[in-house]
């Protein structure tokens, strides 16, 4: 039973790459390009807006070129399937998922590298993959064992900001300092509403100021520099303090929605979708989340966390995209299509009809997140939380950060706890 | 059965008490039921209102898009099946088990008893690399033979429980009138044990039907995922795409349905054959 | 088929009580020796699928439990590393206090509850609707309740406001993250108490009724009946209930999961337990899979289950019941 599938396999894998290698490489659009076939794993469901385009581009891609793909339409917990699939030989010949889910098969080397993808002509266009995708977006990424960044291609980008209803009143004028915006939470306090929205028990969302503010406060990059200082030293920079006092600043400033601390998502969410909050931190797929239950005047804008004193403008960033496992049988033709797919009357779609910002420039985000696709280009870029693995977060920063969001420890006290669990996740990380 | 007619504060409390919680519980059914005709912006604005007109829009959702009725199919296939061999595997074990009470007996009950203790998800990889060098990953029969493994310790210990407390007394006779074993077991002792066997074929049918961890791994087709890995596939949209709470509900109530259908009418089954099967 | 078992309970017990003393001094009767050639076709079965399909996966696991295995690549020996980092990680401490405050605290919780609605049960009118209804939290997803405790608990929600008519002005927080766990304990103990009323109800309704009607006659309060009738009588199936709470608590791990909701993200670390921190291990969001420690933790839990199910074992052993 397993014999001949193998076999047939192996034989589908030579022929693919018979017919790649048979062409000249310049010739690597889709068009006329050889036929074969491979399977494609999807984060998304069948009936969920980025699945309808990329349905609809495969439909394109298989009459086109002949090429036959195979779609699972997995869902989110392909995160959980992929590991064990490649373990087993059964791993898709495509794949697709946030850059931090797929980097766990990269850190383990079991990702292809993309690069041909980057350097192949996107069919009809007469351009590269690499000259429509802005490289500082991939440069973000982790680099791989052989130290590149070119193992995920990306066709959704995910940014961070504080959002807000921009037809409110209130918030017509954009702060532009981080002491103009305590200033405009004050005045927001003075009509009695709340500065910001949160769902107390979220760690990631309600972490990004902080994150951000590390940013502004000492530069980019201190994350991940106090998170490869193994003694924990990183913790001491005074730096580091004045950004945590800024975050107890505003908790103690009673900015916060009341009751943030003891709700659960997403009932802060929605009272901030029905305008009972100035602000909610979020990443950019909150205006998806929320728009059915917004009111019909609601005008989706963002702020980034604005600078505390000059230059450290980053943007976060996280990108949602192709991927291709090292043990892919076909990953030939899996690799066509992501250049197939870049198209722009392909990739355009994710705008228009999935209502995300895509890689390319040239394509006009939906106007719900025009504001976070102008920052996001007209600033540098960073990753979110500097790529710092999951662990780390959930054992040393998110418990210590806790604390000092619902109040209960002071900035100096969350610094000394952040410390000492550093301490204790490198003494067992080994 | 005769009913005490004394009446203590102590007793009237207990009832109260009883009923208390048996309202709760009713509450709480009555509520995802009536949460799943209503709209996510009407949930959130007052969650415990009544819903204003019936979005019987949820369902169609919910079994259609939402994957909730191709995976119907796939639920009842995998729980009957698996539950039928669990206990048709464990039964005569257990009886064994109850019944010897001989130093490999022992040992043999205790090992069973320590699987009982072991986290499923411990054995997803080594299970998943097993089944995938056989060709058995995404199909029924692998997954199949999964949930009948990971029944096996619960089973035999229950029924190893409830075997213990047949009078061997029935055996013997069985014995004198010169019955072989097997024959014995079939005809007297599972009839007497019915209601251990019906409660264990329930307690692993509720099992497998909502069993999640292992059905998202190893089913990776559309057609053959189950209910409940459709609803955390429903759910999980939610990030990037927001969630359709009145569709999730729907579709909790498609995996509620037939449990609550099938335990209010096989739950005094089980009941009436352990009075009845045992004799009053 | 009743008709002919009809005459056998009166006499059963207390045979069966002889027989199984018996059989303990070797006795070699015909149904004796009957059962000893059977037991190996009878046992057999389900011993080598237990073997297949749980041993030996567990076997695979503690030989991982040596590595550094990321599941993908290459296994690296590492020896007993993956148990001194567990025993150096504050985290697994934490999941084995929380592990252990559901076995003991809501072990007591849920059995004094259960048997507290037997004794009620047994004696009401509709106990078998009371009844099924009591299990029916067994049934639902755990994501229900997250989502219920959500808007019951919610700050502005139904719950403070009646707190709020009997003038309590600054109720507790609820869904802060230090009672998250609580919360997920209570939900514990409320579905947990349906389950094992039903179990331990089923072996009540095998008690003779003519027992409850003699203590009765004789004055016995229903306290009294559940101490001196009630508790002897099922302790087979009480026996088996308490050693099936400690293997599922350890066990216990999808509420938990689910009950921070439907988000991305791991639930907080204040609220896992050892079998989240397995799970944690195995399925890392963004991190490179632990499976070799994953493996490590899974073995302590189940060394923590032996300990607990043989010293249960001893504290619950008792002479079989004459009656």
């Amino acid at each position: 039973m397993r014999g001949p599938k193998i076999v047939a396999a192996g034989v589908m894998a030579a022929l693919a790459l018979a017919a790649c290698g048979g062409s000249p490489s310049e010739n690597g659009s889709a068009e006329g390009g050889g036929k074969g076939e491979f399977t494609y794993w999807s984060m998304w469901r069948a009936d969920e807006p980025q699945a309808k385009v990329i349905k609809a581009a495969i439909d394109r891609f298989q009459a086109e070129t002949g090429t036959k793909v195979k779609v699972e339409w997995q869902g989110r917990d392909i995160k959980v399937k992929i590991g064990p699939a490649i373990a087993a030989g059964k791993a898709p010949d495509l794949w697709d998922n946030a850059a931090d889910v797929v980097s766990t098969t990269v850190v383990t080397g079991q990702a292809a590298d993309l690069s041909s993808v980057f350097d192949s002509q996107v069919p009809g266009e007469g351009k590269k993959v690499s000259e429509l995708i802005d490289t500082k977006l991939v440069d973000t990424l982790p680099k791989d064992p052989s130290g590149s960044t070119k193992w995920l291609v990306p066709y959704e980008l995910i940014s961070t900001g504080w959002f807000y209803n921009a037809a409110d009143k209130d918030l017509a004028e954009q702060p532009k300092t981080w002491d103009e915006l305590i200033k405009l939470c004050d005045a927001l306090k003075a009509k009695d509403k709340p500065c910001l929205a949160s769902d107390g028990e979220l760690m990631w969302e309600n972490f990004l100021t902080l994150d951000l503010l590390l940013v502004r406060d000492n530069g980019a990059g201190t994350l991940a520099k106090i998170f490869e200082d193994k003694s924990g030293a990183g913790w001491d920079a005074p730096g580091v303090l004045e950004s945590a006092k800024r975050m107890e600043q505003l908790v103690k400033g009673g900015y916060l929605i009341k009751g943030y601390d003891a709700s659960k998502y997403p009932a802060q969410q929605t009272n901030w979708a029905q305008g009972k909050a100035a602000f909610l931190s979020n990443g950019s797929w909150v205006a998806a989340e929320v728009s059915t239950l917004v009111g019909p005047d609601w005008k989706m804008g963002a702020l980034q966390i604005p600078p505390t004193k000059g230059g450290n403008t980053e943007v976060n960033v996280s990108l949602i995209g192709f991927s291709v496992p090292k043990k892919a049988e076909n990953p030939e033709p899996a690799k066509r299509f992501i250049s197939y797919f870049i198209k722009k009357d392909n990739l355009e779609k994710i705008a228009t009809e999935a209502k995300n910002i895509t890689p390319r420039a040239d394509i006009p985000a939906p106007a719900e997140l025009a504001d976070v696709q102008k920052q996001l280009s007209s600033n540098p870029v960073r990753p979110v939380l500097d790529n710092l693995p999951r662990e780390y977060n959930q054992k040393v920063l998110f418990p210590a950060f806790l604390e000092m969001w619902h109040g209960k420890i002071s900035a100096q006290e969350f610094v000394a706890k952040a410390k000492e669990a550093h301490v204790q996740y490198w003494k067992t990380a080994g | 059965m005769t009913i005490s007619k004394k009446r203590s504060p102590l007793r009237v409390a207990g009832l109260a008490i009883v009923w208390l919680i048996v309202a709760a519980d009713i509450a709480l059914l009555i509520w995802i039921f009536l949460t799943s005709l209503r709209d996510t912006k009407d949930i959130f604005a007052r969650p415990f209102a009544l819903p204003t007109s019936a979005e019987l829009g949820n369902y169609a959702n919910a079994w259609g898009e939402g994957g909730f009725g191709a995976a119907a199919l796939s639920s009842v296939l995998l729980a009957v099946v698996s539950s039928i061999a669990a206990v048709a595997i464990s039964a005569p074990a257990a009886y064994m088990l109850a019944r010897r009470r001989t130093r490999t007996s022992n040992s043999i009950t205790m090992l069973f008893a320590m699987g009982l203790g072991v986290p499923g998800q411990v054995l997803l990889v080594p299970l998943f690399v097993a089944m995938a060098s056989v060709g058995l990953v995404d199909t029924y029969t692998g997954l199949n033979l999964i949930y009948i493994g990971l029944a096996l310790p619960f089973t035999v210990y229950l029924l190893t429980g409830f075997f213990a407390g047949v009078p061997l007394v029935l055996e013997e006779a069985a014995a004198i009138d010169g019955a072989s074993g097997v024959r014995a077991f079939v005809r007297v002792i599972l009839p007497v044990a019915r209601g251990g066997l019906i409660t264990a074929f329930l307690l692993h049918f509720i099992g497998s039907w909502n069993e999640t961890l292992f059905a998202i791994a190893f089913m990776q087709s559309d057609d053959k995922v189950t209910l409940p890995v459709a609803l955390v596939n429903f759910v999980k949209m939610q990030q990037f795409n927001g969630l359709d709470w009145g569709t999730m509900f729907a579709g909790m109530c498609i995996i509620l349905a037939p449990m609550v259908a099938l335990f209010a009418w096989m739950g005094s089954r089980i009941i009436q054959g352990m009075t009845v099967g045992i004799g009053k | 088929m009743t008709a002919t078992l009809t005459p056998a309970p009166e006499k059963a017990p207390r045979r069966a009580r002889a027989s199984s003393g018996a059989s303990r001094r070797r006795d070699s009767g015909p149904l004796e020796r009957q059962q000893s050639r059977l037991f190996w076709p009878f046992v057999a079965p389900a011993l080598l699928v237990y073997g297949l399909l749980f041993l030996a996966p567990i076997a695979y696991a503690a030989w991982t439990s040596l590595y550094r295995w990321d599941g993908m690549g290459e296994m690296e020996w590492q020896g007993l590393k993956n148990y001194w980092i567990l025993w150096n990680d504050p985290n697994f401490a934490s999941s084995i206090v929380n592990t252990l405050k559901i076995l003991v605290i809501g072990g007591v919780i849920t059995f004094l509850c259960s048997f507290l609605l037997t004794l009620v049960l047994r004696e009401m009118r509709a106990k078998l609707f009371a009844r099924s209804v009591l299990f029916f939290p067994n049934l639902v997803n755990a994501m229900v309740f997250g989502a219920v405790a959500g808007f019951l608990f919610s700050p502005d929600g139904p719950v403070n406001a009646v707190l709020g008519w009997v003038g309590v002005e600054t109720p507790p927080k609820w869904l802060g993250t230090d009672n998250v766990f609580t919360l997920i304990m209570a939900t514990l103990i409320w579905t947990a108490t349906g389950y094992y009323t039903t179990i331990i109800m089923a072996a009540v309704d095998q008690i003779p009724p003519y027992l409850y009607e003699a203590a009765e006659l004789e004055g016995a309060s229903a306290w009294q009946r559940l101490r001196h009738v009630t508790i002897p009588l099922a302790w087979d199936v009480i026996t088996v209930c308490a050693v099936l709470w400690t293997v599922s608590s350890v066990k216990v791990f999808e509420l938990i999961l689910l009950f921070g909701g439907s988000n991305a993200a791991e639930p907080p670390m204040q609220t896992w337990t050892t079998a989240v921190y397995v799970y944690a291990s195995v399925f890392p969001t963004g991190s490179v899979p632990k499976l070799g420690l994953a493996s490590a933790a899974a073995l302590v839990s189940l060394v923590m289950v032996g300990l607990f199910t043989v010293l249960l074992r001893r504290l619950m052993r008792r002479d079989p019941i004459r009656y």
